[in-house]
């Protein structure tokens, strides 16, 4: 008996050393707490195509230049003002007394490194399509830089919100392997901890140069189940959900708890169709079966009743919200008899049957019973698929980089925030794009042509050209213009933002 | 197990070498109770089958129609329903009855041929190691162990991961993994029946150890056999239910209860049913499956321990 | 003793030699990382070169010799996509899962011990009747299942526990319950049929001849030797337990091993999954070990040996 108590109380110490203890202190009432479905792959921005990236991106760094969302301007951040020297040159004017999290002043040496490592094609990293046309910067003083592009670049200060400011001493001293889960920035945050796949927990910098965000504490939780968020959310473990599908908004609404917000996005959604072949050959590569794709689905009816009406039909990959959209151009109509005929005409008179990657909603509400829905008519025309299920976004995104996608597969883009037509079509579009499978040296040379064009109108002409020919050649099958949808909880005022870059410095606690 | 069956002088004379439990008369009375609810099981179970068997036949609908101009369409007897979609519909508007239907045929068919594969390998190995001893024993009571040291859930995630999630793939991971419980119980009876007079009588008499093993040995282990098959069953439709609830077992479109389970668990706040259903669905197989083989065990060899 | 504890040593090295052999054989025999890492259309050349690379042009075993000798110094390679050692990714996750598991057990027991000691009592009552029903319908509801409807009624509904997560007490209570529920029957049903055993020996019948009130005989003699086989069989069902586990954390979103080897398993992330596997496997050999110590230590049959 004796024994037995011993090996008892032995089980319960064990038991009493293994809970694990709560290491900071927060309370509720200063730490938001905001669900991501899917984690990043690293804290290094550009080294990342993940929307996800983005978002924690704005909170810890900041950029040269930022929106205002209320305008949808572009405004100074920790670049106070620019000015075009000449056709191919830029000046930049640094904000003062800005200092990176580990103390070390803000200045026009780490702009310069920053680009630098991005352009430097041995680096590698993702951002470098943003910045192609950057040829050298150079420091004029400590707080003015000077750009050198390659002819003529409209979008110049349009890309400056989608890079990330980092230290020129950390690049030199620390390098590509430790910045890649220390994140040194100038932003409103600052990274406590970070737990893979799980969490991510962040402190304000009380340094900060702008205003100061409302919660000491923001809480980053990862939670893959659109299921596990939604009940989090209306019983108030999450403060700020995204990609809620459209038929779970009464849900939410009804709690009581928490509320929804939907914005438009500059994000369009549309199914990847490996023209290039890059998956190996396969029936894609054949326009009139692309065509016969997009005749299939009636897209209209799935915006209608899958996203009760969330949803912009588009007529090609171009976002309504990006400068030079053409409303001119009609999408296609749902026709199964002239898709059965084109299947026919390109040699597959009982339709075919062919791979497509699908992965978990992160950033598109509903995509999973839109897909469904689609697969369904493509079905109806004889295009008979077989789904891949990948579950996270980053690997996901990686197949289709090393080309291990299958013929078809589910992409939407954000444009990295940038409301222009380039930075979809350079982006998904072109040849040889780690995230085109589409590669027509026609489009590109009007690619190449409309960023470097000045003159506004001239360009919208070029956009309204690509976008014709996007469209006749069936380049991929086009869905919509997002809309987002986000679950609010009551307890915060927060405003769904159009780019779809949460920031947790705006969110503020609601008044009682 | 398409051998023989077991003579009657066989079991009784099974019986008799066992000790008697204490508390005789109740006992029996308790036994015949669990027979009936084990009928009754068996009922049931039977419906369950028929009603997957016949699923084309009795199907309201095709499971694979999308209308999405009628989705999320609740049952009948609720405001909104309709006699045509009885248990409503789901997330594209495929009807939910039908789609149940034909689910209950792939979680039945993957159990019970799941099983027969785990059963006949651990069968084989069981008689192997019992009747052989020595060497062949202590390899595969070895191979035993290791497995059963791997949980079940783990090895099927592990072979899901190379092969890739399928039907077929997912039938032999649970095929495959099941058969130590079966090669412990048969090794463990053959021991005991090896050293029986009439084994010993027949080896003496020059029988092969072939013939001694499927005609003296197996019969006698058929009871014990049925009854671990029947309860692996309702093993196996769980787990075949949870890997497609986790997207690893059989694929949407094809309805299975465990991916209706997962498809529908974001609804489960507003369209209830669409994973209420193949929840109970789940359930109710497994109940039933148990109890019934319970039952069996109570009626063929109350003594059994399992 | 000392032979009893050297026995299951021996064991032991035979059963972690296996689990070698198994997981090399599943992910390196039964799949090919060449077809995995190589896009689509790569040519034969290129396929033949990234074979030598792998070294997977060699003989069998001298890959299973290079795989097992890494794996001994905690090498499985670096996850495909975190771009960290899966070891360390895996490791990592292990105390959550260990944590669970623990505190399942827990529950279990205190659930099925004085149910299982009450039925085994009150023999052929009503309560021991309720219990076995309570006990085959527990069996038969899937475990994910019931923990979803726990977080519809605890979370959403009552708002009294959180949904997910982990890291406070309460985030343990319903995982724990969920988990120990489903252990639950089958350690009452053994405990029952183990306490009714021992009440018919006959030291307790001599105890009870004897005149010693009732919660005497049981708690100080029948106890300890209903222990016996209730450790005994926990340890067999730890394995299970751990593959429950596996089950209440992905219900759960409990940042575990078992959500890190399913998200593996989607992404094909092989050496992860491959070390996750290794590492359960050795946990459950380790926990059996521990389990048939302490069986060899109240049980007086073996200590005398």
């Amino acid at each position: 008996m004796a024994r037995a108590a011993t090996l008892a109380s032995v089980l319960l110490l064990a038991l009493a050393l293994l809970t694990p203890a709560d290491v900071l202190a927060q309370t509720k009432d200063d730490t938001l707490v905001y669900a991501l479905q899917s984690d990043v792959q690293n804290w290094d921005p550009p080294n990342s195509v993940l929307r996800e990236s983005i978002i924690l991106g704005y909170n810890v760094f900041d950029h040269l230049a930022a929106r205002d969302l209320k305008t949808g301007k572009v405004g100074p951040s920790l670049a106070v003002s620019w000015k075009n020297i000449d056709d191919t040159t830029w000046e930049v004017k640094l904000r003062k007394d800005v200092k990176f999290h580990d103390g070390t002043p803000f200045g026009a040496k780490d702009v310069k490194a920053t680009f630098d490592r991005v352009l430097n094609p041995e680096n590698k990293l993702t951002a470098r399509g943003n910045h192609a046309k950057i040829k050298s910067i150079e420091v004029v003083d400590d707080l003015t830089a000077r750009f050198k592009t390659d002819g003529p670049y409209p979008l110049f200060v349009e890309r400056l919100t989608a890079q990330v400011m980092q230290s020129e001493k950390v690049i030199r001293e620390k390098g590509h392997e430790w910045m890649q889960e220390n994140p040194v920035g100038t932003g409103p945050y600052k990274l406590v901890k970070w737990s893979k796949k799980q969490e991510h927990l962040l402190v304000r910098n009380d340094d900060y140069w702008g205003p100061k965000p409302a919660f000491k504490y923001v809480r980053i939780r990862i939670i893959p189940e659109q299921a596990t968020q939604i009940a989090e959310l209306i019983s108030g473990g999450v403060d700020i959900i995204k990609a809620v599908p459209p038929d779970q908004m009464d849900v939410i609404n009804k709690s009581g708890l928490a509320r929804t917000a939907t914005s438009p996005i500059l994000r369009t959604a549309f199914i990847q169709l490996d023209q290039a072949g890059r998956s190996g050959p396969n029936p894609f590569q054949d326009r009139r079966v692309r065509q016969a794709a997009n005749l299939a689905v009636d897209v209209d009816s799935i915006i209608k009743h899958v996203l009760n009406g969330l949803g912009d039909r588009v007529a090609t990959t171009v976002n309504p919200m990006a400068f030079g959209f053409d409303p001119g151009l009609k999408p296609y109509k749902q026709d199964i008899a002239q898709a059965k005929k084109l299947l026919a005409e390109a040699g597959f008179p009982n339709g075919l049957e062919v791979g497509f990657l699908r992965t978990q909603p992160t950033v598109e509400p509903g995509l999973i019973q839109t897909s469904d829905a689609i697969v369904a008519d493509l079905a109806k025309a004889g295009i008979r698929t077989k789904a891949r299920m990948v579950g996270e976004v980053g690997p996901f995104t990686n197949l289709v980089r090393d080309g291990k996608a299958d013929p078809m597969f589910e992409w939407s883009w954000g444009y990295y925030s940038i409301f222009d037509t380039d930075a979809i079509l350079f982006d998904v579009m072109t040849c040889n794009q780690p995230y085109s499978v589409y590669c027509n040296k026609v489009l590109d040379d009007m690619v190449i042509q409309g960023r470097s064009t000045l003159d506004p109108k001239r360009r919208t002409e070029i956009y309204a050209k690509a976008q014709k020919l996007i469209y006749d050649d069936a380049a991929y099958l086009f869905k919509w213009g997002l809309r987002g949808v986000w679950g609010i909880s009551s307890r915060i005022d927060y405003e769904a933002p159009r780019d779809e870059v949460d920031r947790m410095w705006a969110v503020t606690p609601r008044k009682k | 197990m398409a051998t023989t069956a077991p003579t009657k002088v066989e079991l009784a004379g099974l019986g008799e070498a066992r000790v008697e439990m204490p508390g005789g008369g109740q006992a029996t009375l308790r036994r015949l109770l669990r027979l009936r609810w084990g009928l009754g099981a068996a009922g049931i179970l039977l419906l369950i089958v028929a009603a997957a068997a016949l699923a084309p036949w009795i199907a309201p609908h095709d499971p694979l129609a999308v209308n999405i101009r009628h989705r999320l369409a609740p049952p009948a007897w609720m405001d909104g329903g309709s006699a045509e979609n009885v248990l409503g519909t789901d997330q594209v508007g495929r009807d939910l009855l039908s789609r149940m239907i034909y689910g209950g045929r792939v979680s039945l068919v993957a159990g019970v041929v799941a099983v027969l594969m785990s059963a006949t390998i651990g069968v084989l190995l069981g008689l192997g190691a019992g009747y052989f001893s020595g060497r062949i024993d202590w390899t595969i009571m070895t191979l035993v162990n290791v497995m059963l040291t791997f949980p079940f859930v783990l090895l099927a995630l592990a072979v899901i991961a190379v092969l890739g999630p399928s039907l077929v793939n997912m039938i032999i991971v649970l095929g495959v993994a099941g058969w130590p419980i079966y090669a412990r119980t048969v090794r463990a009876e053959t021991l005991a029946i090896r050293e029986r007079e009439f084994v010993l009588a027949g080896r003496a008499l020059g029988m092969s150890h072939l013939r001694i093993v499927f005609r003296q040995i197996v019969p006698n282990l058929v009871s014990v056999i049925v009854v671990i098959a029947t309860l692996q069953v309702a093993q196996v439709i769980v787990l075949e239910s949870f890997l497609s609830f986790l997207g690893l077992g059989i694929q949407p479109p094809t309805p299975a209860w465990g991916n209706m389970l997962g498809e529908g668990r974001v609804y489960m706040l507003n369209s209830w049913w669409i994973a209420t259903f193949p929840g109970l669905a789940i359930f109710l197989t497994t109940l039933v499956i148990n109890l019934m083989g319970n039952a069996l065990r109570d009626w063929l060899d109350p003594h059994l321990k399992l | 003793m000392r032979r009893y504890i050297t026995r299951q040593l021996l064991q032991l090295v035979v059963v972690v030699f296996g689990i070698s052999v198994l997981a090399f054989a599943i992910l390196h025999v039964l799949g090919d990382p060449v077809l995995l890492l190589l896009p689509q259309n790569a040519g034969k050349e290129e396929f033949e070169r990234y074979r030598h690379l792998l070294g997977l042009d060699r003989p069998l075993y001298v890959q299973y010799w290079k795989f097992v000798s890494r794996a001994v110094l905690g090498d499985f390679g670096k996850s495909w996509y975190a771009d960290t050692p899966a070891f360390a990714l895996v490791i990592e996750r292990m105390p959550p899962t260990i944590y669970l598991t623990f505190a399942g057990l827990v529950v279990a027991l205190l659930i099925s011990l004085p149910l299982g000691i009450l039925a085994a009592l009150k023999r052929h009552s009503w309560l021991d009747t309720l219990c076995t029903a309570v006990a085959v319908a527990g069996q038969a509801a899937p475990l994910f299942w019931l923990g979803i409807m726990m977080i519809i009624v605890f979370s959403v509904r009552l708002r009294l526990l959180p949904a997910s997560g982990y890291g406070t007490w309460q985030n343990f209570l319903m995982p724990a319950f969920c988990l120990g529920a489903a252990l639950a029957p089958i350690t009452m049903r053994l405990v029952r049929s183990g306490v009714i055993e021992v009440l018919n020996m006959e030291f307790i019948k001599t105890a009870r001849a004897k005149g010693l009130a009732e919660p005497t005989v049981v708690i100080k003699h029948a106890f300890r030797n209903v222990c016996i086989p209730v450790v005994t069989v926990l340890g067999l069902q730890f394995g299970q337990l751990l593959g429950g586990a596996i089950i209440t954390e992905t219900v759960f979103a409990w940042p575990g091993v078992a959500t890190l080897t399913v998200e593996a398993i989607r992404n094909q992330d092989f050496p992860v999954v491959q070390c996750a596997v290794i590492l359960l496997a050795l946990l459950i050999v380790a926990v059996n070990l521990v389990v048939d110590v302490i069986v060899g230590l109240i049980d007086p049959r073996i200590h005398a040996a």
